[in-house]
């Protein structure tokens, strides 16, 4: 199948801002499904609510989009009931990490059989630009406006506390490190979750001073190196693959 | 044959029996037992013990689409936190079973001991308007037989079914003849997740996409929605009158309040009320009219009271047992 049929074309354009990175990320997983000869029987693909959270309506797969911070669980669900079908996330770092929590917690803790792409952007975009567990300290945001006075969540720290685990970092500027990261943890025999760092200019860059997508794209070029090799954890600014098990 | 069973776990073998093959819950008391059994049953069913209450409805919800007829259970604080989800199954139209045995809140309120006020969380818990159906029943075999009977309902509306109990039905323990109940399960006909390129979801959908600034198509949908439960329901209209020709004074109970109840017979026209959501309306005023006097006796503060009056647009009487116990004299003393 070509990465084309995975996609419901006449829904397009989507509902992404211009110079947003999740239509990349979108269209990255739509020919990871070709190069691994995926049919659509064999997929199911479920997301949150929030910006990322439409992604699951453009694809031409069976699709879920569900309550906000319940992709997890929903996903849970079709795998239990169908193990046969390859269950993938795709949802934001404040649907997966702020009110979905919990969930991050025990999904990943029960090694769910499940495929997770966390498009991370440090902010809530759908609603107006508020402070993610993910954004980094002294960020203004409309919730903090003095600057966020929190150290952001170490989504890397929760999933390899497991002892089975695969935590996979990537960036939307490096996007064959990302295809290949995808087809990894799609493969993985297991729960394994992707930080896709992204950006996002409306809601959260112009704040920041930047002119547009592109400058911002500049920028996560510049902060984050792919380690292929990574002993350990990954460091600030490096791109890998932790995983042990399975 | 005959056997001896408590409610909570002819809610789980019925559902068994009407082919629930996934089932996720948290521990509440007084439910955990129907989570118990199932536990035992988790080679021959989908079993997850979630990490909360929000987490088990959705878990249902994902298997429901998967194709397994699904299941999860609680009690009035769990039910509170399900309501979000009750509303998405509505609106993505999956069938499935709520199972709710009730206790005396608010909040943890008295969590051993048993009442009837979620009467209208059950209808109106969720957010925004929706029409869910709901079955009450009063004794333990009633429990095995609306257990099905919500399955089915739910495989034919395409919606989440609500069972109630309360926690004295959840542990009162009664012979069952699970042989002799023979009602006919309804199988799924809704095409599983890996069969098309559907999209479920929680928006108001047009042609499976997404239509959301349109007040005229969304009245539209509501109004097919509405009639499409409301049309199921009317093949659900379960409900007993007990008839009696020397009363002009009719009580509507249902639930266990039913049970203390019913040796007023012999003083009083009975009606119960079994599936007590969508209302039974043209039952209830049909009933109602050669009445002086109705009486609605619940274990909450006049919850059914205010909807039987909504049907029948005139006063109707209430005795509010509020939870944690019902006493038979009590009711006497009030009836006089």
């Amino acid at each position: 199948m070509n990465y084309k049929d995975y996609i419901k074309w006449d829904r397009m354009p989507t509902t992404w801002c211009p110079g947003c990175s999740i239509g990349t990320v979108f269209k990255q997983l739509a020919f990871t499904f070709e190069s691994m000869g995926l049919k659509k029987e064999e997929l199911a693909i479920v997301s949150g609510i929030g910006c990322s959270g439409r992604a699951a309506g453009y694809y031409n797969i069976d699709s879920v989009h569900g309550t906000h911070g319940r992709a997890l669980s929903f996903a849970e669900g079709i795998k239990g009931g169908n193990e046969k079908l390859n269950v993938v996330v795709f949802s934001g770092d404040g649907d997966l990490t702020g009110i979905g929590g919990n969930h991050l917690l025990h999904t990943s803790r029960r090694d769910v059989n499940i495929t997770v792409i966390c498009i991370n952007n440090e902010i809530y975009g759908m609603t107006g630009g508020q402070m993610a567990p993910t954004t980094p300290e002294g960020i203004k945001t409309l919730t903090s406006p003095l600057g966020n006075t929190f150290s952001p969540l170490n989504i890397q720290g929760i999933i390899t506390s497991n002892k089975n685990h695969f935590y996979a970092r990537c960036s939307v500027y490096q996007i064959e490190h990302l295809k290949k990261c995808m087809k990894e943890a799609i493969e993985w025999d297991g729960f394994a979750f992707i930080d896709v760092i992204s950006n996002c200019i409306e809601n959260n860059g112009r704040r920041l001073g930047f002119k547009n997508g592109y400058e911002m794209l500049e920028k996560v070029k510049d902060d984050y190196k792919i380690n292929l090799n990574p002993t350990g954890l990954l460091k600030d600014g490096e791109l890998g693959i932790v995983k042990n098990g399975n | 044959m005959k056997k001896l069973m408590m409610g909570n776990e002819a809610v789980a073998i019925g559902a068994m029996k009407a082919g629930m093959s996934f089932f996720a819950a948290y521990p509440i008391t007084p439910a955990s037992e129907i989570m118990h059994i199932l536990a035992k049953k988790s080679e021959e069913i989908g079993f997850v013990h979630a990490e909360d209450e929000i987490a088990a409805i959705n878990i249902v919800i994902g298997a429901s689409l998967a194709g397994r007829k699904s299941m999860t259970s609680s009690s009035g604080p769990g039910i509170s936190l399900k309501q979000e989800s009750i509303g998405l199954a509505h609106m993505m139209e999956v069938p499935l079973v709520v199972v709710n045995v009730q206790r005396v809140g608010p909040s943890t309120g008295m969590p051993t001991l048993p009442s009837q006020g979620d009467i209208l969380q059950t209808k109106y818990g969720s957010h925004g308007d929706y029409n869910p159906i709901v079955f009450y029943p009063n004794s333990v075999e009633e429990c095995y037989k609306y257990s099905i009977e919500a399955f089915n309902a739910a495989e034919e509306s395409r919606s989440p079914v609500i069972l109630l109990l309360d926690g004295f039905l959840g542990h009162l323990s009664e012979t069952v003849d699970v042989e002799g109940v023979d009602i006919k399960v309804k199988p799924r006909e809704m095409k599983p997740l890996g069969s098309g390129t559907r999209h479920f979801t929680g928006l108001l959908s047009k042609d499976g996409i997404p239509h959301t600034k349109d007040p005229v198509y969304y009245r539209k949908w509501y109004a097919d929605y509405k009639k499409r439960i409301n049309d199921v329901a009317k093949k659900y209209n379960f409900y007993e009158y007990l008839e009696n020709k020397d009363s002009d004074t009719l009580l509507i109970s249902f639930g266990i309040a039913s049970r203390v109840i019913l040796p007023l017979k012999k003083e009083y026209s009975i009606f119960r009320p079994i599936r007590i959501f969508p209302m039974l309306d043209s039952e209830l005023k049909k009933v109602c009219e050669k009445y002086k006097r109705i009486v609605v006796i619940e274990m909450n503060d006049g919850q059914y009271k205010g909807e039987v009056e909504k049907v029948l647009k005139r006063e109707v009487e209430g005795i509010a047992v509020l939870g944690g116990e019902i006493k038979l004299k009590d009711i006497k003393e009030k009836l006089k």
